[in-house]
């Protein structure tokens, strides 16, 4: 499962890279337009909210268990920090003082990722299923210590009233967002939040893109596929098993406080069990260590529910079997586990890399003039030089300036 | 005082259930490494199973109270092919792997097993017979008053660590198992089936849990989430006991009962899962070998 850090980007790819921005700029625009309208609606735009905001989540845990080998089965608890925290101060302000949305989610960002860190001090000592185990225990514990409100010790009544932030029970009513004064009548309410999720959304999976090619990502990885040989290259473990963390928290957080934003309500029992676990098998599905396999595992989150309303026509009623077989929509959508759980244990049998796995191994057998165009990069600027370089190149030269001989070499290895 | 005695017996009772509970995580465990986080679940599913027996059973009037310890020991028998199933079909394939995929593995397990149940049985707490002979009026002993149906579920759950306890020790198939766990090829070579053996030992870990379902669900009812509680319970004992050991696991999971039992009295019943995982990260930071364990020296 070793795989080399450093990716390759062809022209073609930076093409569609640019393409992608430009598609993910007009999304919210499209419907208005007459052919793309027959397929699109406001209510895609919604769901493209969605997409990007549990794409800021799960970048978060591909970080720490995809790339740095940390098991979280909690990561929802970081979520509902930064959401309480960007709740809390978008609801109430800092201080007598209003805070603008952008500066509660940021905050709330970072006071998880300085959370995170911290966690990630115990859970030093803690490796592979103990790991699993403790934050599996601290996310089932997490809606009671949510609701409280006070308890008892020895005969005296403490008062720990946590539920005064949360709305206990009852859970926690924000206003619904809306667009500045001076933006007034160009974009929708929705439109606006997609662009509030959008924009954090793409600037963090670059970021977290260019982190996994860095030095920090490298070492994740050596200490993801050996502790003991990294401590001997020279990896200090605990600092970055605890950035490790510090990092997942700080994409939890922003994440976290964008959905406090766009759901505009939530209560202890959003950050369940059962979604903290969804979490992690979307991350494998789409692809252990893989930023677009998280795309795809994002995608997964925000479209399970189609997804599985889609299956349920599918078993037709047989006579003798009636009510044995799942036939009706509400059947389906309460064997969703089952049905993700099913295909999850069979990716991790037969194609333990998940989707992006899948896509890679059909890449590599693709034709050779899609493999041609083929140049190694790293980072940003590369990228920006590389669009100057295809520019002056002009339109009848298809090949590059520079093109190394031994990229297809380094693609096998 | 009288009230610190009634909290430990009712803790005692509840804990043997814990006890048993991590009991069969530890013989997964310390056999293949694989850390059955659907232990709960599939419990769950087992009682569900027994259930819907009863209610079937109910129909007829059967002697020796059999309408319920026929679908008990029915369900045992399920849930133990269950195990066995879910060993050889879900977890051979990924016996190498890294840790990853089988905590991934039995994290889907639980997810299938508890949607199926909600499916099925539907999400609404429903009540769960026990046998007549744990029902009636509350026994007291000194300060103690403590109900039929506490000391009947010690009572069994004490019988159940008795036969495995037996089993394990004075059978030539427990030692095998026990051989199997500790080292495969060796195992092989003197021509133990070691694979069997851990197939044995999923079906085994299975039946056990399925009677400590059915032994919680009277007193928790019976919801496709009512496990866990009791298996982060079971965790922590477990991890309390050291996860490599068998009495390590009984000890802990008995203290885990008295332990929450006195939260609840002393602290409040609202935060007893939270007790639960204050438990096990105090555990794994001071003494992470636990109570009876030993630390592991793993060769590089």
């Amino acid at each position: 499962m070793t795989r080399s850090v450093t990716r390759t980007l062809t022209q073609r790819r930076v093409l569609a890279l640019i393409l992608l921005l430009l598609l993910v700029a007009v999304f919210p625009y499209l419907y208005t337009w007459p052919f793309f309208g027959a397929f699109l609606n406001p209510f895609r735009t919604f769901q493209a909210t969605r997409f990007g905001l549990w794409l800021i989540i799960l970048l978060g845990l591909q970080l720490l268990t995809g790339y740095s080998g940390q098991i979280s089965l909690g990561h929802a608890a970081l979520v509902a920090v930064g959401a309480y925290v960007a709740a809390v101060l978008m609801n109430d302000g800092f201080m007598g003082q209003d805070v603008p949305v952008a500066v509660a989610v940021l905050a709330a960002g970072l006071f998880t990722a300085a959370l995170a860190f911290l966690l990630g001090a115990p859970a030093l000592r803690l490796s592979g299923p103990y790991l699993a185990i403790a934050t599996l225990a601290l996310i089932i514990a997490l809606p009671q210590m949510l609701k409280l409100e006070s308890f008892s010790f020895a005969g005296q009544e403490i008062h720990a009233n946590i539920a005064r932030w949360t709305g206990g029970v009852e859970g926690l009513l924000l206003d619904r967002p809306r667009a500045p004064g001076s933006l007034e009548g160009m974009v929708t309410e929705r439109q606006w939040l997609y662009y509030e999720v959008m924009v954090p959304a793409v600037i963090m999976t670059f970021m977290a893109w260019n982190i996994t090619r860095s030095r920090i990502g490298r070492a994740f990885v050596a200490i993801r596929d050996t502790e003991v040989g990294a401590e001997q290259m020279g990896v200090n473990l605990a600092l970055y098993k605890m950035t490790a963390f510090g990092l997942s928290g700080l994409y939890a957080g922003v994440g976290g406080g964008l959905f406090a934003y766009t759901e505009a309500f939530m209560s202890p029992d959003s950050f369940e069990v059962v979604k903290s676990i969804t979490m992690l098998v979307a991350v494998v599905l789409g692809g252990m260590a893989s930023i677009i396999g998280t795309v795809f595992g994002a995608l997964f989150m925000a479209f399970q529910n189609e997804m599985v309303d889609a299956f349920s026509g599918l078993i037709p009623s047989v006579g003798f079997l009636e009510g044995y077989l799942p036939t009706t929509e509400s059947d389906f959508q309460r064997l969703r586990g089952a049905f993700y759980s099913i295909p999850l244990i069979i990716f991790i049998i037969f194609a333990p890399g998940g989707v992006a796995g899948l896509i890679r191994q059909v890449g590599g057998a693709a034709p050779t003039w899609w493999q041609a165009g083929r140049l190694r990069v790293t980072g940003l600027a590369a990228l920006a030089g590389q669009v100057r370089a295809r520019w002056r190149a002009g339109p009848d030269r298809t090949d590059p300036v520079d093109q190394p001989q031994d990229s297809d070499e380094e693609k096998q290895a | 005082m009288g009230e610190f005695i009634q909290t430990v017996a009712t803790g005692l009772s509840m804990g043997s259930v814990y006890a048993i509970i991590a009991v069969a995580i530890v013989l997964i465990y310390r056999s293949t490494g694989v850390m059955n986080f659907a232990q709960g679940e599939m419990a769950m599913f087992g009682t569900f199973i027994a259930w819907s027996m009863i209610s079937y059973f109910s129909a007829w009037s059967l002697p020796l109270d059999m309408n319920y310890w026929l679908p008990f020991f029915l369900a045992v028998l399920i849930a133990g092919l269950m195990g066995a199933a879910v060993e050889r079909i879900v977890l051979r394939p990924v016996e190498e792997a890294p840790v990853l995929s089988s905590v991934i593995v039995t994290l889907g397990l639980f997810t299938m097993f508890n949607s199926i149940a909600v499916w099925r049985y539907g999400g609404i707490a429903k009540p769960f017979p026990s046998p007549s002979v744990f029902e009636g009026s509350a026994l007291s002993v000194g300060p103690v008053v403590i109900s039929r149906l506490n000391i009947g579920v010690f009572a069994v759950s004490l019988l159940v660590m008795l036969i495995l306890y037996v089993f394990l020790n004075y059978t030539k198939v427990g030692l095998a198992m026990r051989a199997a766990a500790q080292n495969r090829a060796a195992c092989r070579m003197v021509g133990v089936p070691a694979g069997r053996m851990l197939t044995m030992g999923w079906a085994l870990s299975a039946a056990v849990g399925a009677v400590a379902g059915m032994l919680v669900a009277p007193i928790v009812f019976l919801s496709p989430n009512m496990m866990f509680a009791a298996l982060m319970f079971a965790f922590a004992g477990a991890v309390l006991g050291g996860l490599q050991s068998l009495p390590g696991a009984i000890v802990g999971g008995l203290l885990l009962g008295v332990i929450q039992n006195a939260a609840g009295t002393y602290i409040g019943s609202e935060i007893d899962v939270t007790v639960a995982f204050v438990v096990i990260v105090l555990v794994l930071l001071v003494r992470p070998a636990g109570l009876l364990g030993h630390r592991v020296v793993r060769r590089v």
